[in-house]
């Protein structure tokens, strides 16, 4: 019930802590802006995973409350909806990398650019978007062919990192993958803890006694 | 604008050694699933991209998933400002 889910994520959080999770005194900030060069260490901070899970919990209560942003589909459907969860949870994330990697900036642009183009939409005639085509980058490092397609195909996985040089493009995955890793992450605790909260508000409405384990 | 900005840094140190290269991709292979349950022997980089785009490819899937299953949370609770901050602590 509500009274031992307290405890028993405190549980969880110090089996899972050993050593992964690191708690720098009283200064939230300084533990989150120093050491970034580590993108698995960054984040998996429990700094940032509070910071993520608030914000996520914050975007997702706006798309319940009632589609409001006019880039998404306000039809009550389930298919947008997942949808727009999906997107406030990619954007908070982006935001929770405070913009030094490519992906996070890209997802924000490309949010950003949906709200202009749906804002010009039905102000006027949409203005067409310069479209960026610079040549490719030289100094990629030396790829056979087949490296050259994994890398491509890594290029299209990540967002915005299409006509990044090779370098870059394995460092922005790094980060990108440890950032996805921790969304999985609170994302799935974020879901454990709606469905406690539902489910034993039903039980107790309901009058069915009904102990979790 | 800013991505200009890093590029033309980039061409202008353009020496990028084999080293540096070979570093990121370790760096990676670390972060792989994979890598945790074998000894650290470095597979060919070939084989750390094709690991890599599959494990981004299933952490998509996962968030994917995840979505769906709060999106029909969302759905069925009602929440006010006080259940949320009761849901917030429960988080940190």
């Amino acid at each position: 019930m509500a009274s031992t889910s307290s405890p028993a994520a405190a549980v969880v959080e110090e089996r899972e802590s050993g050593g992964k999770r690191k708690r720098g005194g009283a200064t939230g900030e300084s533990e989150v802006l120093g050491e970034e060069a580590q993108p698995s260490s960054k984040w998996r901070r429990r700094r940032v995973h509070e910071i993520y899970s608030s914000k996520l919990l914050d975007a997702i209560r706006l798309v319940r409350s009632g589609s409001g942003s006019p880039a998404s589909a306000a039809a009550a459907a389930t298919q947008p909806r997942n949808r727009a969860v999906r997107e406030a949870a990619d954007r908070a994330l982006a935001v929770s990398a405070r913009g030094r990697t490519h992906w996070s900036r890209a997802i924000l642009a490309s949010h950003h650019r949906r709200l202009q183009a749906a804002r010009r939409a039905r102000l006027r005639e949409p203005a067409s978007p310069p479209s960026r085509h610079p040549t490719s980058p030289p100094g990629k490092g030396p790829k056979t062919p087949a490296l050259a397609r994994k890398a491509k195909v890594l290029g299209r996985l990540v967002p915005g990192c299409r006509r990044l040089p090779f370098p870059a493009l394995l460092a922005e995955a790094s980060d990108y993958i440890a950032a996805l890793e921790m969304q999985v992450r609170a994302m799935t605790a974020l879901a454990e803890v709606l469905s406690t909260v539902s489910a034993s508000t039903s039980s107790s409405s309901g009058g069915a006694s009904s102990s979790p384990a | 604008m800013s991505s200009r900005r890093s590029r033309s840094r980039q061409s202008g140190s353009s020496r990028i050694t084999d080293e540096q290269i070979s570093d990121l991709v370790s760096k990676l292979q670390d972060l792989l699933p994979e890598a945790r349950l074998r000894s650290n022997d470095r597979m060919p980089s070939s084989r750390v991209l094709q690991e890599t785009c599959d494990y981004i490819r299933n952490l998509h899937r996962e968030v994917d998933d995840l979505s769906e299953r709060l999106s029909e949370l969302l759905a069925t609770s009602d929440m006010s400002s006080a259940q949320a901050a009761i849901i917030r602590s429960l988080l940190m």
